[in-house]
C-alpha cells in the first residue's frame, strides 16, 4: 500500500478507516482522562479534582436519585425509582433551567416577526434597523447589573438576559434572509392581488421559515451561555446553579456528569429541530 | 411606422371598434445621478400607446432599458419624468392590473404547482383572515378545478400538480408561471425575458404555447427579449430601443416601431424575407447614432 | 521543502536545550509559593512581600518564598491542585476543600477570627422568626451560610432552618443586586461589602460574627507533605513565614510612620483607603501576639468551635458525596486528640511555629 498523505484533497479514504479515525480523538481524550485520574488517585486516594469512574458513577447516582441538599424531601423506604428520580437534583435543575429556556424562546417569536417587517416594510426598516445594529454591538453580559436593578434577581432578569443577548443577532439574521428573497417573488405576489400582509406572511415568511429554524439552531448555544451566566450569578435552582455550588467544594464528580447532560440536552433539541424542519418543509434545499 | 400588414388585415383593423389604449407611456425618462457631475440617462422621452390585444415585443441590446420600461409598466419602478397608465389609470404601485412572468423565481418554492396556480384567485378573494369565512372551501374547490384545467392546457400532466417547483424542469416551470399569471385573467401580461434561460427546443415549444394562448383571449402582452427571431415569431408589433450615442447622458429612445403580421414570422415560413428583416432590425440596435428613417422596404 | 522542515526541527531542539541551563539554575534554592486573596486578615501578605520583610526571613533560612494573589475560590483550587504550597483560608474551607479532597493539610498560623466582619443584614425590621418568609441572598456553601445557620440556632429558630429560601448570589454582584431593588429584604455577606450595603439607611444588621467569636477563623494552611519534607526545607518555610508574619503584626499594631506604612500598603492590596481598611480591622480580632495565637490553638475552645464547623460541613454535603460520616474527615489537635477516625486525619493544627515565635526562637 502506497503512502497516503493526509494533505491530499483528492484522497479517498477507506470507509472503515475514516470511521475509526473519527473515534480516535474520543479514545485519546478518555484515555488521557483515565491516565490523569489514575495517577492522581495513586498519590491521593480521595482526590476529587479528577474523579475516577467509581466516583463519577457515584456522582451520577447522587444527581439522578438523590434530592438536592437544600430540599426537605426524604424518601420513604419503599419509594420507587421513578419517585426518587422525580425528586432528584437533576430533575429539579433541568426543570428550572428548562422553564427559563422555553420562556426565552417564546420571546424570540416577536423578534423574528419584527425582523420580517424590518426586511420588507421600508418604514420599519428605517425606524428599527439602525438601532438593532447598534444594540447588537452591546455586550449583553455587561448589562446584567442593570437587568438586576430593573427586574430583580428572579426569573425575569435571567430571561431578559437571554433575550437581549440573542434577539439582536436573530433579528439581523432574519432581516438578511428576507432581503435575500428575490424581488420577483414579491412583485409576482402583488400581481396576484395580494395585500401587504399576504406578501409578508403568506409569501415571504413561509419561504424563509426553514432558514429561521436553522438560525434558531445556531443560536441555541449562545442562549444556553446566557442562561448559564445568569444562573451562576444569582439563582436558587438550575443546572448552572448546581455547577456553581458544586464548584465551591470541588464536586467534580457531579459537575462532569452535569456538563455532559447539558451537552446531551442541547444535542437533543438541535436534532428535534432539524427533524421538524425536514418534515415541515420537504421543498427546502439548504 | 412601416406597415407590414397585408391589405386584408389592414381592412380588418379599421372595422374593429376603437378601444382605449391598454398602456399609455407619455414623456417618460429615467435617469439617476452618478457621483457629483454626471447623470446617467437610461431612457429618454418615450411616448408610446399600446392598444388592447397587441402583442408588443421590446427588443434591444443588453442594458438599453427595455427591462426598466417593463418594470415601470408593472409599477415596480417609477420614471424620473412622465407617467404611465395601464387600463385607464396611472400606475403607482404593483397590483393585479398586470400579470407578470419573470425570467426566474416566478413560482413560490414552498407551494406545490397546484397551490401556486390557485394562489392568485384565492388571495384575491380571501386574504389572510378571509380564509376562515365559510364560503372559502367551496370557492377553493372551484378554483382548483379551474387550475387543473389550466395546467393541462399548458401541456402538463395532472401528476405534476402535486410537485414542487424545484422538481420541475425550467421549461415546465415557465409554463406554470404563465398559467399562474393567466389564472388572474388580467388583460395585460408583462413578460421579462421569460424564455431566455431555456434551451432552444423548450423555447420553441413555449413560444408556440404562448402564441396559442394569445390567440385565444387576446390579452395585451408586452414581451421583452433580446432574440430577434423570437420577436418576429411572437409579436404583432415590434419596438426597438436604442441609444443615439454612447454618451452617458444620452438615453435610449424608440429606434424602431413596426407592425408585424398577425400570424407570426419564422425562417421556415418566410425564408429570405425573414433573414432580411432580422438584419434590418438588428441594424437599428447596432447603428445607434443613425436616427434617420429606416430604408423603405416593402415586402 | 524537506530542508525547511529539518531546519525548523533543529531550531526547536536548540531552543529547548538553551532553556535547560536556566531551569536548572532556578532549582537550586527551594522555592515555596503562598497564595492569598483579598481580605482584611490576609492583605498583610502583600505588605510582607512589598516591604521586603518576607525576603529577609526567607534569606535567613536559605529559601525563597513567592507570594501570589488569587481570587478566593481560585486560591483554594490552586492549593488542592497542588500548584501552590500554602494558602490563606478560613477553617471551614480548610475542612471542606483540601481535607475533604484528601490533601492532608496543616495549619501553621492562626491569624485572626472574624469579629463582626460577617453579618446578616435586613430591611424593614425583619426579624429571625420572619426570615423564612423572605428569600435571603448570600454566597451559598461558604461562611455566610454557616453564619446564617448559627444565627438562626442562637435565635431559637432552628426549626425554621429548612424553610429558608436561599438565593446563591455571587459576591461580585451581591451589593448592587441587593441595594437596587427594595424587594430584596435579607442578605448575608462580609466586609467591605457589608459596609457598602449599610450605606443605605434602611438596612441594618441583626447578627454578626462578633456573636460567634472564634468560629470563623482565618488561617495559613500548608500541605502536610510540603511541611514534612525530608530535607527540612518545609519546616524552614513554616518558620520563615511565621517570623515574617509576626514581625508584620508588630508593625501593624505599632505606631508611628512604620505602622502607617504597613496600613497603607495593606490597604492598597485591596484597593481600599487606609480608613476603610482600619474600619475592617476593627471587626477582625487579630492574634497579633504569637502567645494569643499559640494559646488559642492549644486551647479547648478551638475544638469546640471546630466541632460546630465540621458538623455543618457534613450536614450540607460539603465534605464530598462519598463521605458517609462526619468522622471520615478527621482533625488532629496539638494535644494528640483527634476529632473523627484516627486513620482518616486530613487536617492538623500545628502550634510549634507560633510557639517558637512566642519564645523568640525564630
Amino acid at each position: 500500500m502506497a503512502f497516503h498523505s493526509p494533505f491530499d484533497i483528492q484522497a479517498r479514504p477507506n470507509r472503515l478507516f475514516a470511521q475509526a479515525l473519527s473515534c480516535l480523538l474520543f479514545v485519546l481524550c478518555v484515555g488521557l482522562y483515565i491516565q490523569t485520574s489514575t495517577k492522581r488517585h495513586h498519590e491521593n486516594v480521595e482526590d476529587r479534582v479528577v474523579p475516577n469512574v467509581h466516583q463519577l458513577m457515584g456522582g451520577i447516582h447522587a444527581s439522578v436519585l438523590e434530592p438536592a441538599e437544600e430540599d426537605d424531601y426524604i424518601a420513604p423506604d419503599n419509594a420507587s425509582k421513578w419517585e426518587l428520580f422525580r425528586h432528584s437534583m437533576i430533575w429539579k435543575d433541568t426543570a428550572a433551567s428548562g422553564k427559563r429556556f422555553l420562556i426565552s424562546l417564546l420571546f424570540l417569536v416577536p423578534a423574528v416577526l419584527l425582523a420580517l417587517h424590518i426586511g420588507l416594510f421600508p418604514y420599519f426598516g428605517a425606524g428599527f434597523l439602525r438601532f438593532v445594529l447598534f444594540f447588537d454591538k452591546i455586550v449583553a453580559l455587561s448589562l446584567l447589573p442593570i437587568l438586576f436593578i430593573l427586574f430583580g434577581i428572579d426569573e425575569a432578569s435571567k430571561i431578559a438576559l437571554i433575550v437581549i443577548g440573542v434577539a439582536p443577532t436573530m433579528i439581523l439574521d432574519v432581516t438578511q434572509m428576507v432581503k435575500a428573497v428575490p424581488r420577483e417573488q414579491i412583485v409576482k405576489a402583488f400581481t396576484l392581488d395580494a395585500n401587504n400582509f399576504d406578501v409578508a406572511y403568506r409569501v415571504i415568511f413561509r419561504q424563509i421559515f426553514p432558514q429561521v429554524i436553522n438560525s434558531l439552531r445556531l443560536n441555541l448555544k449562545p442562549m444556553m451561555l446566557f442562561l448559564f451566566a445568569g444562573e451562576m450569578i444569582a439563582a436558587s435552582d438550575g443546572l448552572a446553579y448546581r455547577i456553581a455550588i458544586m464548584r465551591r467544594h470541588m464536586g467534580m464528580d457531579v459537575i462532569l456528569p452535569y456538563v455532559l447532560w447539558v451537552a446531551f440536552l442541547l444535542y437533543l433539541i438541535d436534532l428535534s429541530l432539524r427533524v421538524l424542519n425536514r418534515r415541515m418543509h420537504p421543498w427546502f434545499q439548504s | 411606422m412601416v406597415s407590414v400588414l397585408s391589405p386584408d388585415e389592414t381592412l380588418n383593423t379599421f372595422q374593429k371598434a376603437p378601444l382605449p389604449p391598454a398602456i399609455t407611456i407619455s414623456g417618460v425618462s429615467v435617469s439617476y445621478p452618478v457621483g457629483k457631475k454626471y447623470r446617467k440617462t437610461i431612457l429618454e422621452d418615450l411616448n408610446l400607446e399600446i392598444e388592447e390585444g397587441e402583442f408588443v415585443v421590446l427588443l434591444g441590446e443588453t442594458g438599453c432599458g427595455k427591462s426598466t420600461l417593463l418594470r415601470m409598466i408593472l409599477g415596480q419602478e417609477r420614471p424620473t419624468t412622465g407617467d404611465i397608465s395601464v387600463a385607464g389609470s396611472r400606475v403607482e404601485r404593483v397590483d393585479a392590473r398586470s400579470g407578470y412572468v419573470p425570467q426566474k423565481y416566478s413560482l413560490f418554492p414552498d407551494r406545490t404547482v397546484l397551490n401556486n396556480l390557485t394562489m392568485g384567485p384565492e388571495t384575491s378573494g380571501y386574504h389572510i383572515l378571509g380564509r376562515l369565512k365559510p364560503g372559502f372551501r367551496a370557492f377553493r374547490r372551484q378554483v382548483r378545478e379551474e387550475a387543473m384545467k389550466q395546467l393541462q392546457h399548458m401541456g402538463l400532466q395532472p401528476t405534476d400538480a402535486a410537485k414542487y417547483p424545484h422538481q420541475l424542469s425550467g421549461g415546465m416551470q415557465q409554463r406554470v408561471a404563465i398559467a399562474q399569471a393567466l389564472m388572474m385573467k388580467s388583460r395585460v401580461l408583462l413578460m421579462d425575458e421569460a424564455f431566455s434561460a431555456l434551451d432552444p427546443g423548450t423555447r420553441g415549444s413555449l413560444q408556440r404555447l404562448l402564441r396559442t394562448v394569445w390567440t385565444e383571449s387576446k390579452p395585451t402582452i408586452v414581451f421583452v427579449t433580446h432574440n430577434t427571431a423570437e420577436a418576429l415569431f411572437l409579436g404583432t408589433r415590434l419596438i426597438v430601443l436604442a441609444r443615439t450615442s454612447h454618451d452617458e447622458g444620452c438615453g435610449a429612445r424608440v429606434a424602431l416601431d413596426m407592425k408585424l403580421p398577425e400570424s407570426g414570422m419564422s425562417l421556415s415560413r418566410n425564408g429570405k424575407e425573414f433573414l432580411d428583416l432580422v438584419d434590418h432590425i438588428e441594424s437599428f440596435s447596432r447603428k445607434s447614432y443613425e436616427m434617420t428613417s429606416p430604408p423603405g422596404e416593402t415586402i | 521543502m524537506i530542508h525547511s522542515k529539518k531546519s525548523v526541527l533543529g531550531l526547536l531542539c536548540f531552543g529547548l536545550l538553551a532553556l535547560c541551563p536556566t531551569v536548572s539554575a532556578v532549582a537550586e534554592v527551594p522555592t515555596f509559593t503562598v497564595g492569598w486573596s483579598v481580605y482584611a486578615g490576609w492583605n498583610p501578605y502583600f505588605y510582607m512581600q512589598k516591604s521586603g520583610i518576607l525576603k529577609k526571613w526567607a534569606d535567613k533560612y536559605g529559601i525563597a518564598i513567592k507570594v501570589q494573589r488569587f481570587d478566593y475560590a481560585a486560591s483554594l483550587d490552586s492549593f488542592v491542585a497542588k500548584n501552590i504550597d500554602a494558602c490563606t483560608m478560613t477553617n471551614m474551607e480548610a475542612l471542606d476543600m483540601p481535607a475533604a479532597a484528601g490533601v492532608d493539610s496543616t495549619v501553621v498560623i492562626v491569624g485572626d477570627y472574624s469579629n463582626g466582619n460577617d453579618a446578616v443584614l435586613v430591611r424593614n425590621g425583619l426579624t429571625f422568626d420572619k426570615l423564612s418568609t423572605q428569600p435571603v441572598m448570600l454566597v451559598q456553601k461558604t461562611v455566610s451560610e454557616y453564619l446564617l445557620e448559627r444565627a438562626m440556632v442562637i435565635n431559637n429558630q432552628q426549626a425554621q432552618l429548612a424553610k429558608l429560601r436561599l438565593i446563591n448570589t455571587s459576591d461580585s454582584d451581591i451589593v448592587p443586586a441587593f441595594m437596587n431593588n427594595a424587594s430584596n429584604q435579607a442578605v448575608v455577606t462580609w466586609k467591605p461589602l457589608v459596609s457598602q450595603i449599610l450605606a443605605d439607611k434602611g438596612v441594618h444588621s441583626i447578627f454578626d460574627s462578633s456573636k460567634i467569636p472564634g468560629e470563623i477563623l482565618d488561617l495559613l494552611v500548608v500541605r502536610s507533605e510540603v511541611l514534612n519534607r525530608p530535607d527540612g526545607s518545609g519546616e524552614k518555610f513554616a518558620k520563615a513565614v511565621n517570623g515574617a508574619w509576626y514581625e508584620t503584626m508588630q508593625k501593624l499594631n505599632g505606631s508611628g510612620p512604620s505602622q502607617l506604612q504597613a496600613l497603607k500598603i495593606s490597604a492598597a492590596a485591596s484597593g481600599d483607603s487606609v480608613d476603610s481598611y482600619k474600619e475592617q480591622l476593627k471587626t477582625t480580632y487579630l492574634f497579633a501576639d504569637p502567645k494569643t495565637a499559640a494559646d488559642f490553638t492549644t486551647g479547648v475552645t478551638l475544638k469546640q468551635k471546630m466541632e460546630l464547623v465540621r458538623q455543618f460541613c457534613f450536614k450540607h454535603g460539603l465534605l464530598g458525596k462519598n463521605i458517609k460520616s462526619v468522622d471520615d474527615v478527621a482533625i488532629a489537635y496539638p494535644d494528640g486528640s483527634i476529632q473523627g477516625r484516627k486513620d482518616r486525619v486530613r487536617l492538623r493544627f500545628n502550634p510549634t511555629f507560633m510557639q517558637a515565635a512566642q519564645q523568640g526562637k525564630l
